[in-house]
């Protein structure tokens, strides 16, 4: 839960997370559909820049969590870029056993650049509000926004829940190690299964109690709470708006000086 | 002395016929705090949940402030409120990752209005000393932290009665100092009526005002701590034992034939005893 760390040390913390949603989508949306490297360029600029500016996160964290979408990035567009390809327009080509010819033509490079620029700009809004926007905060805002209770709910249980979960695993697997349960293959594969039908009873049991506990607080079917309270954060609806002047205005001088 | 809750014969048995508790009497007085001893599985957690409303009893009945309870749907939000339980394993009881949130929880519940909802979380979180942790996420808590933001999940719905199972299990000495001293405290300035179940045998006779012993889902013995300390044999035959300060006067007495007078629970009555029979009074 790396970001999650960040979002709560973050300058922006307790500011209202609905507007910090808006601006997110805002800055993404404009990326996604101005379809343009430029954009996504400065998209991902602009985006890092306002994140360590205005959360106050360090530019190793940042940079760290960008690399690992960069990854799988690379390796996905390389398969856009290196194809078969026809005669003739390559500017550059093999053949591949004697007989298919593959190769990287200029659209197929230029595709390829457009969407990893796509992409690390969208990332780069989305790392915006997951560092600065602890998950709890995220849940309290998805609710605002009328999304189905429901699914709320269950984001927010699977959350808090996750981390005993994981806790309960880590040590049935320690428990198992110090028995030699995952010596081998086929011992490892059996013990696997063991801790996974073990955790699975004791979060059946788990939510026996959990019910309980809720019922003698007066759960009456809906997990109605109140978030703390936030410091406003209509300023970032200006600076949504700001963002998305300035990727129009570079989506228009790109158009303009490349034909 | 009046009761706040008097138990009279309450009987329950799960679903599927196996009983769990066989006319279990006992009564907390208000504003005290009472002791309930047992060993595993002998029907604490069960009797309250009993108590709450989040089971119903299969025969006799409770006694709140002298009125029946009515275990009518309509009326569980009302006992809800009234009797709060704050279960052993805080994990149990904090469903959100929110401090704070959490906390609001049983208050949002009462539909009170969202002032006094905040003003009832801040007071919660003040009493339990846990308002530095309103920012963090549950899982960064630790465990005796977890418990204090637990016990605030309950005070914010601001019960007469407060049940408490197993509140000392898991946590150091220190942790378990601090949360007997909380408790002290809230009965003291607010005037709560505390539960507790235990088989910590030495904080009984330091914050208990009464004890009742159950086992196999009847209560055994009821009285002061001097009382049931006075009757070892009693708490032996339920896997319970004494205090361990009070276990060295018995041997001194048993043994040794020195004349040690009442059960010494603590260690100041201890004290005071062996400073007396070195006195020779």
């Amino acid at each position: 839960m790396g970001t999650d760390r960040c979002a709560y040390l973050s300058r922006l913390r307790r500011v209202d997370p609905v507007p910090k949603v808006w601006f997110t989508l805002a800055a993404l949306l404009v990326c996604l559909l101005a379809d343009s490297i430029a954009v996504g360029l400065f998209t991902l600029a602009a985006l890092s820049a306002l994140n360590l500016a205005l959360g106050g996160q360090r530019a190793g964290d940042l940079l760290r969590f960008l690399r690992v979408p960069l990854a799988f990035l690379v390796i996905g567009c390389l398969t856009i870029v290196l194809r078969p390809i026809g005669q003739g327009e390559a500017l550059w080509a093999f053949r591949l056993l004697g007989r298919w010819c593959w190769g990287v033509t200029e659209e197929n490079l230029r595709l390829g650049v457009l969407v990893c620029c796509k992409a690390m700009g969208a990332v780069s809004a989305m790392y915006f509000l997951s560092m600065n926007t602890p998950m709890t905060d995220l849940t309290a805002a998805l609710e605002r926004l009328k999304l189905p209770r429901l699914f709320v709910e269950l984001v927010e249980l699977i959350y808090r829940f996750i981390f005993l979960l994981t806790d309960t695993a880590a040590s049935i697997h320690t428990a198992q190690q110090a028995r030699l349960g995952y010596q081998g293959f086929r011992r490892s594969i059996r013990s696997m299964g063991e801790l996974l039908s073990a955790v699975f009873v004791r979060s059946l049991h788990r939510g026996n109690r959990v019910f309980s506990a809720l019922e003698s607080r007066g759960y009456t079917g809906c997990l109605a709470t109140l978030p703390g309270q936030y410091a406003p954060g209509r300023w970032l609806y200006g600076l949504a708006a700001a963002v998305a002047v300035c990727q129009l205005l570079i989506l228009f001088a790109e158009r303009r000086l490349l034909p | 002395m009046s009761n706040a809750i008097e138990v009279q014969e309450l009987t329950y048995a799960y679903a599927d016929g196996t009983p769990a508790l066989n006319g279990v009497s006992f009564a907390a007085e208000t504003g005290k705090v009472t002791g309930i001893l047992g060993s595993n599985g002998a029907g604490k957690s069960t009797l309250f949940l009993n108590l709450n409303g989040v089971l119903t009893p299969t025969g006799g009945r409770v006694l709140l402030d002298g009125a029946p309870v009515s275990y009518r749907r309509q009326d569980l939000p009302k006992l809800r409120r009234k009797v709060g339980v704050v279960f052993q394993d805080p994990d149990d009881q904090l469903f959100s990752a929110d401090v704070y949130r959490d906390v609001s929880f049983g208050a949002v519940n009462l539909g009170l209005p969202e002032e006094e909802v905040r003003r009832r979380v801040e007071q919660a979180l003040e009493r339990t000393g846990v308002s530095h942790l309103r920012d963090k996420p549950t899982h960064a808590l630790s465990y005796g932290q977890k418990k204090r933001v637990a016990i605030a999940g309950v005070l914010v719905m601001e019960p007469d009665v407060m049940i408490l199972d197993e509140p000392t299990a898991g946590l150091d000495p220190q942790g378990v100092s601090d949360i007997m001293k909380l408790l002290r405290q809230l009965r003291q300035t607010l005037g709560i009526t505390i539960i507790l179940a235990t088989h910590d045998m030495d904080i009984v006779p330091l914050y208990c005002d009464r004890v009742y012993l159950l086992s196999g889902g009847r209560m055994v013995t009821g009285g002061t701590p001097e009382e049931v300390f006075s009757r070892p044999e009693v708490l032996r035959a339920n896997q319970l034992r004494l205090p361990r300060i009070a276990h060295l006067m018995e041997i001194l007495h048993r043994e040794d034939g020195v004349e040690v007078q009442g059960s010494c629970a603590t260690i100041s009555a201890a004290r005071k005893e062996i400073l007396r029979l070195l006195k020779g009074e």
